[in-house]
């Protein structure tokens, strides 16, 4: 089976490896996972003041589209607000990286990761605020 | 008395119909692959893996009776057997002897059973099957034991996660046993998905401890 050579590329050269700190109340990090493959995937963003994501960092362990597809997901949604973030689609990764058929599910994944991560940041900031009052 | 015709009792067959044989017309019981009046093998027929291999309904096989029954069934169905017979036999035969090694392999490793059994036991209720996660607490442990593993540089450190993942395991397919027996099917598809992971783990250390060898 070809692959395609952005998907090779974010294989080989996966983007923002790393970790962030998932206390910070500016971070939003989500877990997700694909049983059928015993893949798990971590995507970590850094949200500023105005609701921009100025860094994203994953981790992932999983088969090669897993991991472009998360690495892909972490390029795109840097200097996004949340809501465009929120808006992509598994349909965009998968056909930026060409993926194949069997590979869909990581594309899922990854955009399962990305809302996850949002919605993470989102209950932070509420019980924070709710502190705060 | 009738003696039991092979290693298991068959399981009763009660629930499955009686049906006519393709060939002379006779009744065949839907569990049998052979005609019992002139020998033709059956279609494989609409039933599960367990009904097909002859078992009871459970969690819990015995893996030799298993066996047993299995290779009982590929015996009278080798297609050695079917080489002098009519095309259309012969076909049959191969459907039969690959929906008997459907069932074999599926019911064989605990994992593809019990992932099996809550599909037959669950079904409406887990449309997914155990393939949907959202059990936080199993995504951490296996993030952490995955980052473990991927700093490991030496065997004993592979070897000390292979004998958790192991150890777990075991654990694992007990619980498992237990939850099936009191029908908790949606505890056993969370248990299920685990087993899917620490089996997982497991073949990564295999992988791992051979890159450092």
């Amino acid at each position: 089976m070809a692959y395609s050579d952005k998907l090779l590329d974010h294989y080989e050269n996966p983007r923002n490896v790393g970790i962030l700190d998932k206390d910070d109340t500016g971070v939003g990090t989500g877990l997700v996972g694909a049983p059928a493959c015993g893949d798990v995937m971590k995507l970590q963003i850094q949200v500023d003041e105005d609701g921009i994501i100025e860094d994203a960092k994953f981790k992932t362990f999983g088969c090669g589209s897993a991991i472009a597809s998360s690495s892909l997901v972490t390029e795109w949604v840097k200097g996004k607000t949340l809501d465009e973030a929120a808006e992509i689609k598994n349909t965009d990764i998968a056909q930026e990286l060409a993926l194949p058929p069997v590979k869909i599910h990581c594309s899922v994944l990854a955009e399962d990761a990305i809302k996850a991560a949002i919605t993470d940041y989102r209950s932070k900031k509420e019980s924070k605020s709710e502190a705060a009052e | 008395m009738d003696g039991p015709d092979s290693a298991a009792d068959r399981a009763p067959a009660e629930e499955v119909g009686i049906i006519a044989c393709w060939s002379c017309k006779g009744p065949v019981k839907q569990v049998n692959p052979l005609c019992e009046t002139c020998g033709a093998v059956q279609p494989p027929g609409q039933m599960d893996h367990y009904q097909r291999l002859g078992l009871a309904v459970s969690f819990d096989i015995n893996v030799a009776d298993l066996d047993q029954l299995y290779f009982d069934l590929q015996r009278h169905l080798h297609p050695d057997r079917f080489a002098t017979r009519s095309p259309r036999e012969r076909a049959i035969s191969q459907l039969q002897a690959t929906a008997i090694n459907d069932a074999y392999e599926t019911l064989k490793e605990p994992l593809t059973r019990a992932d099996y059994l809550v599909h037959l036991r669950g079904m409406g209720v887990f449309p997914e099957g155990c393939n949907l996660i959202n059990d936080q607490a199993l995504l951490m442990e296996t993030m952490e034991l995955r980052e473990a593993l991927a700093e490991a540089e030496t065997t004993d450190q592979v070897d000390v996660l292979s004998v958790r993942a192991q150890d777990d395991i075991k654990v694992c397919i007990e619980q498992l046993s237990k939850l099936f027996s009191e029908n908790d099917i949606e505890g056993a598809c969370k248990l299920t998905t685990r087993l899917k992971y620490l089996q997982k783990l497991a073949e990564e250390t295999r992988i791992h401890r051979m890159k450092l060898i």
